[in-house]
């Protein structure tokens, strides 16, 4: 008599052995001369369960190692409208499938409620270590009777729920693979990169949600996200909601001129640079040009001096000694409000940290050292929080209503993230919550500052609804508020009005 | 290993050369150079070492070498230890609490500092500066961390450590290797097959002892499409494939194209005279004095039949089954031979399943009579193979008996 084919997982792939009758599961699988035995991508494991159960031939499951969990939660709100509407909608669409909400409009609890709908092992990748602890402490507090556990962050945990960066789930994604029945990709974006991308290829979880406020990719790989998790389901913007979990809040831009010597060296630094340029014919308007740049930076002493001095100028027009100025009067501005600070590289915000004894945090920064930071600074014994990049997507960072961004790097996803940081409901006060944005004027960021809010430079924009922004004009000068909001720190006495 | 921004290599078409230092006097005073930077900032912090590495490299265009033969240093040769009087993380508490109570600004921050100076000075019954309070606030960051030991490589030795970097960051993009291990006694494979197992790598091997193997490494899912997920994996077994004696190699590459980001197919070549030198240690030549002592009395034995030692590679399917010794007789007869003596029963059983599944016509299995087979589950009858028991020893003797 023929043995009962059996279907076991392989570091990220499925063996089904002996071959079964039929011949549905042929579509998936492929013959592996190495080991003499059909084998078929885990990612494939639901249509090929259904396909042998379908024909009804017998086989044995030794793949899965995911089981039901029985879960009660403790913790239950009253779910807004759009989360009800997109848990319905991802379990119309077979329990796989994108959720795209807005920074701040109850990812979590969403995800909290497809977990206790589908009761069994789940898997929660995230971008960050701070959004890992965010996780862990809300799914601590939703199902207390089952063991929730971290891998990443010095943690190593193998429970039924289970949080992981997305790091961490991808180096361990030969084991994780047949652990889990769920899985839920926060800020799905990172997923389709070619190292976090195997999360998804290497697992056979047959329920899949991700969740991203913005899950368009500058390389266009959002749409793997259809193979990877499933269709898009359900989307909401920010405007939609606007009234319901959001708040109001302003975008401020505020130019800071550099000081004479800062301008006769930064106009050094860049003739320098533009010389060679010139001399070698390259234009750094496009990305080739830029690459040739950084080619020939490597080959010629000339290069690289031109190279050097780019760096240096980068350096001037960043983290000019008017930007703290300016941090300096705005602190004293809204002293005893929360304020978030943000600036691009860690140098900059160990500097403010120290010159100011503001607690900072970067991805330097210890666990629980960063988790103790943001809970003084939730409960009010800090006021002000100093962070690089590391609190740039969606962490609870509630009641703050200032935020001062000194630099940053362009990104359309990154100024929407850090938008959301304030965008919080603050319950405490009825303040409009205000986003400063503090950059150099006449230097190669002014660029960034524009390409970060998807705006083009030389354009005055406003937008009603519940996104108040009040530019400054680049080139005009007549916009009133940007006028009132431009000053050249040398007069430093202008700042207090 | 280096990262991927300190790899260098140049393109002749569709052929990838990684750089290459040679083991020149002027390469080795510049290896030498960074060596004695790293030895001049033993005991200081990282960070005044990478401002003296940054000094060292100036405005020459060769600063990608410099970076990459500091990186080696830093990550093979060095110890960095958190060095501070008050743990960093409870100052910072302290100083950070103190400071909220007021508006921030930097007068505020002078005054805030000397308080907490105060105060400990009080609390250590020792003097202790505001300056220190400033600087020590940090000093579990990495560039404060301070150089506590540094275990030296002579100057060739970094760069040849340098060289195998940059050959080994060529299969970063590798999504397979073709290995062809060409017939030489002995051919050393054990070690290459014990690192590709702890790498978790798969094989799929074809070919003979007499003229040699080709052998194909990927990983599980390479089956379904190219992948560089074992590039890392591929790139460590490098070291170990130095030790196997006569080989060549190609690797199919994954390549980004630098101007229109698409991936095209790259190829990459290298031989057992690359000149590359391993550091890992080599396999030891006999798996337990047993193998040792029968290789040494076989020498001294008149016999036409010639003992080789790991020359042979049997697949089984998802394993290599690697015998201790080939005999080989001038006129064309061969047997495979494989020793076992004391083994855990685990093993034992692992073994015979594999001799089973080999199903190889010519071995011969020496056992040692002080295995318990029977209590490690092992029926020794339905093995096909030829069975020389033994008792202390294994005596050449009694192999060759069975071999007529």
């Amino acid at each position: 008599m023929a043995r009962t084919p059996r279907l076991t997982f392989d570091r990220g792939t499925l063996i089904l052995h002996p071959p079964p009758r039929g011949k549905g599961w042929m579509d998936y699988a492929m013959w592996d001369d190495r080991i003499e035995k059909f084998r078929i991508p885990a990612l494939q494991y639901r249509c090929l369960v259904e396909a042998l159960v379908a024909e009804n031939s017998d086989f044995i499951d030794e793949a899965r190692a995911f089981y039901p969990l029985e879960l009660v939660t403790s913790l239950e709100m009253q779910p807004y409208p759009h989360q009800t509407e997109a848990l319905e909608a991802w379990k119309l669409a077979g329990r796989r499938g994108v959720v795209v909400l807005p920074t701040a409009a109850g990812k979590t609890y969403l995800a909290q409620m497809a977990i206790e709908a589908t009761q069994c092992t789940t898997l929660i990748v995230v971008p960050t270590l701070d959004l890992m602890h965010q996780w862990y402490a809300h799914l601590l507090a939703a199902f207390p009777d089952t063991e929730v556990g971290l891998l990443g962050g010095g943690s190593r945990d193998k429970t039924p729920i289970l949080v992981a960066t997305y790091d961490s789930a991808a180096i361990h994604a030969e084991t994780l693979g047949n652990q889990y029945a769920f899985l839920i990709f926060d800020e799905c974006h990172h997923l389709p990169t070619d190292f976090h991308r195997i999360i998804a290829e290497y697992a056979i979880a047959p329920y899949r949600l991700g969740l991203s406020a913005t899950p368009e990719r500058q390389d266009g790989k959002h749409a793997d996200l259809n193979v990877l998790i499933g269709p898009e389901v359900y989307r909401k913007k920010a405007q939609e909601l606007a009234g319901k979990a959001l708040a109001e809040h302003e975008v401020v831009q505020i130019k800071v001129k550099l000081s004479p010597h800062e301008r006769q060296k930064y106009n050094q630094l860049i003739q320098i640079r533009n010389d060679f340029l010139q001399q070698s014919k390259i234009s750094l308007g496009s990305i080739q040009g830029w690459q040739k740049f950084v080619q020939i930076s490597a080959r010629s002493q000339a290069g690289r001096r031109a190279m050097l001095s780019h760096q240096k100028a980068k350096e001037i027009a960043l983290g000019t000694e008017g930007k703290l100025r300016v941090l300096a009067d705005l602190l004293a501005k809204h002293y005893p409000e929360h304020i978030l600070i943000f600036t691009a590289d860690n140098a900059t915000v160990y500097r403010i940290s120290q010159e100011f004894l503001i607690p900072a945090i970067t991805h330097q920064t210890p666990i629980k050292e960063r988790h103790q930071i943001l809970t003084k600074f939730c409960q009010g014994e800090y006021k002000t929080l100093i962070a690089s990049h590391v609190l740039n997507e969606g962490v609870d960072v509630p009641a703050a209503s200032v935020a001062i961004i000194l630099s940053g790097t362009a990104s359309t996803r990154e100024y929407i993230q850090r938008l959301g940081r304030i965008l919080r409901k603050n319950k405490d006060t009825k303040a409009k919550a205000i986003l400063y944005e503090v950059v150099a004027e006449d230097t190669t960021e002014e660029n960034t500052s524009a390409r970060r809010r998807g705006t083009k430079t030389n354009e005055i924009k406003k937008e009603v609804g519940n996104l108040q922004v009040v530019y400054s004009s680049f080139k005009q000068k007549s916009y009133r508020a940007a006028e009132k909001l431009e000053f050249n720190y040398t007069t430093e006495n202008k700042l207090c009005d | 290993m280096l990262p991927t921004d300190l790899l260098s290599y140049r393109q002749n078409g569709e052929e990838i050369i990684p750089k290459r230092l040679k083991i020149d006097e002027e390469n080795l005073q510049l290896a030498n150079k960074l060596i004695n930077c790293f030895q001049q900032a033993v005991g200081k912090t990282q960070g005044t070492l990478e401002r003296q590495l940054l000094e060292l490299e100036g405005d020459t265009p060769d600063y990608r070498v410099k970076r990459g033969l500091a990186y080696i240093l830093k990550n093979s040769f060095c110890k960095f230890e958190v060095v501070s009087p008050v743990e960093p993380q409870k100052l910072r508490e302290k100083v950070f609490a103190l400071a909220a109570k007021s508006v921030p600004s930097r007068k505020l921050t002078a005054a805030t500092l000397d308080r907490v100076a105060r105060e400990l000075s009080q609390e250590l019954e020792r003097e202790i500066l505001s300056v220190q309070v400033r600087e020590g606030l940090y000093a579990d960051l990495a560039e404060n961390k301070v150089l506590t030991a540094f275990d030296a490589p002579t100057p060739a030795q970094l760069l040849h450590r340098y060289n195998l970097s940059q050959v080994q960051g060529v299969f970063y993009q590798a999504s397979q290797l073709v290995l062809n291990a060409h017939r030489n006694v002995p051919g050393e494979y054990k070690l290459l097959f014990r690192y590709l197992k702890f790498f978790q790598l798969m094989a799929y091997i074809e070919g003979d002892a007499d003229h040699g193997f080709t052998i194909t490494i990927d990983g599980p899912t390479s089956l379904f499409y190219p992948s560089t997920r074992y590039g890392l994996a591929i790139a460590k077994l490098i070291p170990a494939l130095l030790h196997v004696t006569k080989w060549s190699l190609h690797a199919t590459l994954q390549v980004r194209d630098f101007y229109t980001q698409t991936r095209k197919i790259g190829r990459f070549t290298l031989n057992s005279d690359c000149g590359l030198v391993s550091h890992y240690p080599p396999g030891k030549p006999y798996d337990s004095m047993l193998e040792a002592s029968f290789a040494d009395k076989w020498t001294s034995l008149n016999t036409p039949w010639v003992l080789e030692r790991e020359v042979d590679l049997i697949p089984i399917p998802g394993s290599v089954m690697i015998p201790d010794f080939r005999l080989v007789h001038p006129d064309g007869r061969s047997f495979l031979l494989e020793i076992i003596g004391y083994w855990r029963p685990e093993y034992l059983q692992k073994k015979f399943a594999q001799v089973r599944r080999a199903q190889c016509q010519n071995l011969i299995l020496a056992i040692s009579e002080r295995l318990n087979l029977d209590k490690a589950g092992v029926k020794i009858h339905d093995v096909p193979a030829k069975i020389v028991w033994f008792k202390d020893k294994l005596l050449p003797k009694s192999v060759l008996e069975v071999t007529d």
